[in-house]
């Protein structure tokens, strides 16, 4: 039956890709469709050779998912990371932060919020099937700048002074926002 | 066979650039597009087309919209201006690379000493 085999198709699409994706080849393979019907095959074989030219669904979703905006925006949120916490951890330690009056439960709740952002992202950054994991993206780089702005926020108030070193972390963690705050709606997007 | 397609997929960006410069066009049209031009030789997967099309798209270099055709949504690209330096770029260091390689293999072979 080719409504079922094209059914079937879209619907294993549906699953695997948001509605946009999943509309956009949708309408290719109607038209894939409609071309076999117009070189003369029948209903059923041109429905088989529409999905035989878009093959395999599920290594269409898999290529889409690979060049997906989120994915592209967690590793580049991650690849900064290395130089954006070696910036902080210098500035802190010359600064002797340990000595700053924040209460413990407050540093391991950073702490911990950081792993768990880091975490999201780097499940966004792997997925090799999933396109819907890609978009963990999205909150991840909200929960990155929540915490970069804590972060300054942090020790503007507390730190006896703003030295040249936590000025370049300070520099750091805005250029960061920055670079998430663009990418956000350009995973939206699509 | 392999190295053929590996080697169109060096060129695919260019390509498909190419086949978005006079108007837009939806992904099948594309690959019907390219089809037309290069026959069984650019008759590129389905899986290579759309990705790259959605690529090229968040690199700022096409274009992508949103149409309803025969009541089903249809996403059209186009060139930006981007794209369209970029496709300008690509065909001079296309023509130069072909050039050096057709003086090299055109040439009239060195008489043997």
């Amino acid at each position: 039956m080719p409504g079922d085999l094209i059914s079937a198709y879209l619907a294993e699409l549906d699953h695997l890709l948001p509605a946009g994706l999943a509309e956009e080849i949708a309408d290719g393979l109607a038209q894939a469709c409609e071309h076999h019907l117009a070189s003369g095959l029948s209903w059923d074989d041109a429905a088989q050779a529409a999905v035989a030219e878009f093959g395999d669904a599920s290594r269409l979703a898999a290529e889409l998912t690979r060049h997906a905006p989120g994915r592209r925006a967690a590793r580049c949120l991650l690849a900064s990371g290395p130089a954006v916490g070696v910036c902080w951890g210098a500035a802190l330690i010359a600064a002797r932060a340990w000595t700053w009056p924040v209460p413990d439960a407050a540093r391991l709740a950073f702490g911990t919020a950081l792993l768990m952002v880091v975490a999201v992202l780097a499940s966004a950054a792997t997925s090799q099937h999933s396109y819907r994991r890609t978009r963990l993206a999205v909150p991840a780089s909200v929960g990155l700048i929540t915490l970069d702005m804590t972060m300054i926020t942090a020790v503007l108030t507390v730190a006896p002074a703003v030295t040249w070193m936590l000025a370049i972390a300070i520099t750091a963690s805005l250029t960061r926002i920055g670079l998430a705050a663009t990418l956000v709606p350009r995973v939206l997007a699509r | 066979m392999k190295a053929e397609a590996q080697l169109l997929k060096g060129h695919l960006d260019s390509l498909l650039l190419a086949t978005l410069e006079a108007g837009p066009l939806h992904g099948y049209a594309v690959m019907e597009a390219l089809r037309q031009a290069g026959g069984s030789r650019l008759d590129l997967p389905t899986g290579t087309i759309y990705p790259a099309l959605r690529r090229l798209e968040s690199a700022g270099l096409l274009d992508g919209s949103w149409s309803v055709v025969g009541g089903r949504k249809r996403r059209t690209y186009s060139l930006t201006a981007a794209g369209r330096r970029k496709l300008h770029g690509d065909r001079a260091a296309w023509r130069e690379f072909a050039s050096t390689v057709n003086s090299i293999l055109e040439a009239a072979p060195c008489p043997a000493t």
